[in-house]
């Protein structure tokens, strides 16, 4: 057998990544794993979170030390993070799916790479820029206008930031898969009498449908993810579930960056192991939504693979 | 197709990205072989300037290590981290104690009071700053950490109502709002603290800090100390579990509090005393404050000190103490200490010697109003002094 150092090198460059992630996986588990046992079912149930007091001596529960009357409770949080997602998905679909076909469609192929770029330009705006654009335009918009209450801040602002954030790689990845439909099927659907309308509707959309619900996974990831801008406008809600639009939420990932430092000043560590704990609740539902992606990329639903 | 080939290579970049971390969509885009072909010629180019880069690099580090040798004398580096209310007032102290002692080497970041104490226990860094004193756990835990003041500061309670600039507000008055007891403006509660003023029939929207706070931890020790109620079930911290109150929110850092105020009409909120020029220019007023002897105060210079020199006496050795809701008549309630978190038994002499040399010039140069006022901070008084110097002296 012959060494092959490309080979090799190369290999072990590769094996970087999946090591880093099982080592970040490994890091969560063992690191969560008092707070596992500590919070048992309720933590992904229960709604009230408390940090406990500090300041006063641990209690020892179940042989685990703990701050007296800490609870970990984070169902408002989960809710916090689905609700704004799934908002924003809404809101950004239609948007994104009008400005694909738009760019497809409509705009003479000389305009059209200036204006997808600049959809594109929309994807690598850093999010904290979009956080104060919400803070400084959205939020006053939303508390003079709209809440009944006159409060801005919460799930409406943060789920139209989310939206916007999201729109441009919804869109960017439809008009890609619309660029690649066969010119053939478009200028038969057009020679049978169809009208621009039947034709985008009928002959277009059905074959790019997989690529637009991968492109919407996508997004949804990276909307649960979404931290910075979130936090900054979402009102940062705790130990109550949002009943409006108007409501103020948290979502996970913003959440947990606004406790680390309490948590830290924990003589127990109790309170950043269950932070570890939502970190790694996140880790799954993203997870989950990948793996989702990943099934409906490979062809399980798609329509063009029937015969 | 052709289409897809004229456009922009940056957009490209950016596709082939989303496509490689989301494998199995590629097969959608069968114009990648082509698009490919500019990446690596990009990368070409690009590792050609990285070489030369490199050399540069090389030289510029050969030649700084050269200049190094001419400074032999150079004191051990210290690291600061924590606080961010302290972080504007460390960064004018390292300017000022660097112009003295030309050698120092002094690092500030700012991370949150919690980090700083966890970083300083660690021993990851030098001093750590924080708005709250250690626990009694964590000194059990670490016998050698010690918490010095090192200056005053204070916190207001900010209101946006239209047309008030004169509103008196109680501990109680402020944990009822807080949980959601007190609702409305023309609660009988607030009217009877406010004899004549027009009390508008609108809810109150209570903001709170999102992050943890030193301000959070104040705010909480008042009610606590205040509110029987609130100081058997919420207590105190620099995060708590705010009650569930409707409409209620939650905004990041100091700053963030005066805009989330600003923005909303009729909403409460608490602030440091360093954003105090910010929350006025925000058309905030500040509210009287009842305090231990049942006077109204607001915070000023002088019922800040009345507040800091009533606690002067009664501060223990340890300085580990709470100085708000202090007596005094015209004492105002809401005071804070602010800390340096450091380890008494250091690694080396040298390192506790630079230590010490810092630390005591900062609590008396830098206690100068030159320094202070830039920040709203107060210096403090001369026996806590005197105890924080005695402190200084135990690090070795």
């Amino acid at each position: 057998m012959t060494i092959r150092p490309f080979r090799l090198s190369v290999l072990t460059l590769s094996l970087f990544i999946p090591a880093a992630l099982c080592a970040v996986v490994l890091f969560l588990v063992i690191y969560s794993g008092q707070a596992i046992l500590f919070n048992g079912l309720h933590f992904i149930t229960d709604i009230n979170w408390n940090l406990g007091d500090l300041y006063d001596d641990p209690v020892t529960v179940n042989g685990i030390s703990v701050p007296s009357g800490a609870n970990y409770g984070i169902w408002v949080f989960i809710a916090g993070t689905l609700a704004s997602s799934t908002i924003a998905i809404l809101i950004a679909v239609p948007l994104s799916v009008g400005a694909a076909i738009f760019l497809a469609e409509a705009v003479s192929p000389k305009i059209r790479p200036i204006l997808s770029l600049l959809v594109e330009l929309i994807a690598v705006i850093p999010s904290v820029v979009f956080g104060l654009w919400g803070i400084a335009v959205l939020v006053p918009f939303i508390s003079h206008y709209l809440s009944p209450t006159g409060n801005g801040y919460g799930l409406l602002a943060a789920s139209i930031v989310l939206a916007l954030m999201i729109t441009p790689i919804i869109a960017s990845t439809l008009l890609d898969a619309l660029m690649q439909v066969p010119r053939e099927n478009r200028e038969s659907a057009f020679a049978l009498g169809a009208t621009h309308f039947e034709v985008v509707a009928k002959a277009m959309m059905p074959m790019v449908r997989t690529t637009l619900v991968g492109g919407i996974v996508l997004a949804l990831g990276r909307a649960l993810g979404e931290t910075m801008a979130v936090l900054m406008v979402s009102g940062g809600g705790i130990n109550i579930l949002p009943d409006s639009l108007f409501s103020p939420i948290s979502t996970i990932a913003s959440f947990v960056v606004s406790q680390l430092d309490s948590a830290q000043a924990d003589p127990t560590n109790m309170s950043v192991r269950a932070l570890s704990e939502v970190a790694l609740v996140l880790f799954v539902i993203t997870l989950a939504v990948n793996a989702a992606a990943k099934l409906l990329a490979s062809g399980a639903l798609n329509v063009r693979n029937r015969k | 197709m052709s289409q897809n080939c004229n456009r922009n290579p940056v957009a490209i970049v950016t596709l082939f990205n989303y496509c490689q971390d989301h494998a199995g969509r590629s097969r959608y885009l069968t114009g990648f072989s082509t698009q490919g072909h500019h990446i690596r010629n990009a990368h070409v180019k690009f590792s050609t300037t990285l070489r030369r880069t490199g050399v540069a690099a090389l030289a510029i580090a050969s030649l700084a290590g050269f200049t190094g040798q001419a400074h032999a004398q150079v004191d051990v580096p210290l690291v600061e981290s924590g606080s961010s209310l302290l972080y504007p007032l460390f960064n004018l102290w390292v300017a000022g104690y660097t112009a003295d002692h030309p050698s120092a080497d002094i690092t500030t970041t700012s991370t949150g009071s919690g980090a700083g104490i966890a970083q300083s226990i660690k021993g990851l860094i030098n001093i750590g700053a924080s708005d709250a004193y250690l626990s009694d756990t964590v000194v059990k835990k670490n016998p050698t950490m010690l918490s010095i003041p090192l200056a005053i500061s204070s916190q207001a309670i900010n209101y946006n109502l239209p047309g008030i600039t004169n509103l008196k507000l109680s501990g109680p008055i402020l944990a009822g709002i807080y949980e959601g007891k007190i609702t409305q403006w023309n609660d009988p509660a607030i009217a009877a603290a406010n004899p004549g003023v027009n009390l508008p029939g609108h809810v109150i929207i209570p903001v709170h800090r999102l992050d943890g706070s030193g301000d959070t931890f104040i705010f909480t020790q008042y009610l606590s100390a205040s509110d029987a109620g609130w100081g058997s079930t919420i207590k105190f911290g620099t995060a708590v579990s705010w009650p569930a109150v409707s409409g209620g929110i939650g905004a990041n850092g100091n700053s963030g509090m005066v805009t989330a105020a600003a923005a909303n009409p009729y909403s409460i909120a608490y602030i440091g005393v360093s954003f105090a020029d910010q929350a006025a220019k925000a058309g905030l007023g500040a509210a009287e404050l009842k305090n231990k002897a049942g006077n109204y105060v607001l915070p000023t210079e002088d019922t800040i000190s009345e507040a800091a020199s009533s606690v002067a006496n009664s501060t223990p050795a340890d300085e580990r103490v709470s100085i708000v809701y202090s007596a005094g008549a015209n004492a105002y309630p809401i005071v804070i200490y602010e800390y340096a978190i450091v380890n008494s038994s250091q690694k080396a002499p040298a390192v506790a010697e630079a230590i010490r040399t810092f630390l005591s010039w900062a609590i008396t140069e830098g206690n100068d109003q030159s320094y202070l006022k830039q920040v709203h901070f107060l210096p403090l008084p001369a026996t806590v002094q005197a105890l924080s110097a005695a402190q200084i002296n135990k690090i070795q």
